[in-house]
């Protein structure tokens, strides 16, 4: 690359720098399925400690974590997550400023999408599976855990 | 996403409240913010918001489909809160669109560089002071705010903006360019920052 | 580099790409290269790209939508549906949409109404709630983060 076209790529770089941010946008997440029943000890699980606020809102006692993965979300990558009952979960990464992101959340077979917007601390949980004898699944996501 | 609209599009011309219910819903806080950034009250918004949206479910039936639904309904967005705007506005001085020397010249606003600084760790700051945007919004002419937040809020391209207020590409850059630059002083001002250099209406006929 | 460049060039900074032709973008990345003013201007309006969206929609997000589609359907008019004595926004909606699959949504009303009890009875810890019927059903707003349920399912398997 000569000096001159390199000016002409950087400067570029600062004209273009404008646009809403694309390449660059990566959110690492923390992302995992849950089991909630409204049946058996109320307890929660000491991994889900984080989330008792959010939990708490809902009807249901005992929670446990059955699944967890870390992943880094990409724009325009789409990260799957297999749900107990067959399903698939599908989390893509709609846009990141600063440290809010938006992210969709969408259940394949019951053709839903929801996008939620979290910042940094926040997390989203997010009911993946209907309710069967008193126990449904969710999926949370943390950013930037 | 669009395609989903579209469904329920179909299924609202049908006659299914509950498909137009779940336009309303999923559009209801975008058309909101977009009224919002032009007319400036929140009760006027949210009327507008809602009037929005009683157009939309009367002009379904001649919605053909050309545009996305959204474009549609943002174009009807846009203007209602143009005319909302225009109906209170006192006769007011217009402002130019043409760019001019004067315009150039760093009203103080690099200052901004500070605390909207791209950190991460400046986040909060930044953060902080968008608080002040709406304020700092509020201030600029209403030519000048809708624009903003046409481009900014629903992404529109010049080609759409141009299209979508009725003016030419240039006039789009140019309103654009001003938009910006009064934006940024107003939000000097918000920061509790006063430059000397104060040269506000350096634009104005 | 003349001032009058200046003129012609800063409308076009913060243009996206392909919104310039190929000329034009051209001209002003060589006229970037060289005009420190430019520049200037450009990291500055970057620096506050975006910041009206963020707020304008945080505004949105923060005011309770619930009475604002009963209000539309309320306007639209033909057949309203039935049951709006029981009051605008959230009691209506699920008054309407949910008492008549009672016996199959048993446990997901369970479910809302402790989200309702939060809601109306919480100390401040919800800002919002809201009910769509398609898709996502109920999106309660809490200050840790959007809690989601899902619809009943109208035929389980
Ligand atoms: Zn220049």
């Amino acid at each position: 690359m000569t000096r001159r076209s390199f000016i002409l790529a950087a400067a570029a770089a600062v004209l273009f720098s404008a646009v809403p941010i694309a390449a660059r946008a990566d959110v690492p997440v923390h992302v995992r399925v849950i089991k909630g029943s409204r049946r058996g000890p109320k307890q929660v699980d000491p991994r889900l400690d984080a989330l008792r606020r959010q939990l708490s809102a809902l009807a249901y006692v005992n929670w446990q974590e059955t699944q967890e993965r870390r992943v880094t979300l990409v724009k325009g990558r789409t990260e799957f997550v297999q749900l107990p009952d067959g399903d698939m979960a599908g989390i893509t990464l709609q846009e990141e400023r600063g440290t809010i992101a938006t992210i969709e959340v969408a259940l394949a077979s019951r053709n839903t999408q929801s996008r939620l917007t979290i910042e940094k601390g926040q997390r989203i949980v997010h009911q993946v599976t209907g309710e069967r004898d008193g126990a449904a699944f969710f999926l949370t996501i943390a950013v930037w855990p | 996403m669009e395609a989903d609209d579209l469904a329920l599009v179909e299924r609202a011309r049908a006659g299914e409240r509950d498909a137009f219910r779940a336009l309303v819903v999923r559009f209801q806080r975008k058309v909101y913010a977009v009224a919002l950034g032009i007319v400036k009250d929140p009760d006027l918004a949210w009327d507008v918001a809602q009037e929005t949206f009683v157009r939309v479910h009367r002009g379904l039936g001649d919605f053909k489909g050309d545009s996305a639904f959204s474009t549609w309904l943002f174009r009807i967005a846009t203007h209602l809160s143009i005319d909302a705007v225009r109906r209170e506005r006192s006769a007011r001085k217009e402002d130019v669109d043409e760019v001019r020397e004067s315009d150039l010249e760093d009203g103080g606003e690099g200052i901004l560089a500070t605390p909207l600084g791209t950190d991460p760790r400046q986040n909060a700051l930044r953060r902080e002071l968008g608080e002040k945007i709406e304020e700092a919004l509020a201030t600029l002419p209403e030519k000048h705010r809708t624009i903003l937040v046409l481009r900014e809020l629903e992404g529109l391209s010049y080609e759409e903006l141009a299209e979508r207020l009725g003016i030419h590409k240039g006039t789009v850059m140019s309103r654009l360019f001003h938009a910006r630059k009064k934006m940024q002083a107003a939000l000097r001002e918000y920061a509790g920052i006063r430059g000397d250099a104060d040269r506000d209406g350096e634009d104005e006929t | 580099m003349t001032k009058k460049d200046c003129v012609r060039f800063a409308p076009m900074i913060g243009a996206r790409e392909g919104e310039l032709s190929e000329v034009e973008a051209r001209a002003l990345a060589a006229h970037l290269a060289m005009c420190r003013r430019c520049q200037e201007l450009a990291a500055r309006f970057a620096r506050t790209d975006g910041l009206v969206a963020e707020a304008l929609l945080a505004r949105a997000n923060a005011r309770d939508f619930a009475p604002f589609v009963d209000q539309v359907m309320d306007r639209i008019g033909t057949g309203a549906p039935q049951g709006a004595r029981s009051g605008r926004g959230l009691l209506g909606w699920v008054g309407r949409h949910w008492k008549g699959t009672l016996s199959v949504t048993a446990p997901a009303l369970a479910a809302l109404a402790v989200f309702m009890y939060v809601h109306f009875g919480g100390p401040g810890q919800v800002a919002s709630l809201e009910i769509s019927s398609q898709g996502v059903s109920t999106v309660l707003q809490t200050s840790d983060g959007p809690v989601v349920l899902l619809p009943p399912e109208e035929h389980p398997s």
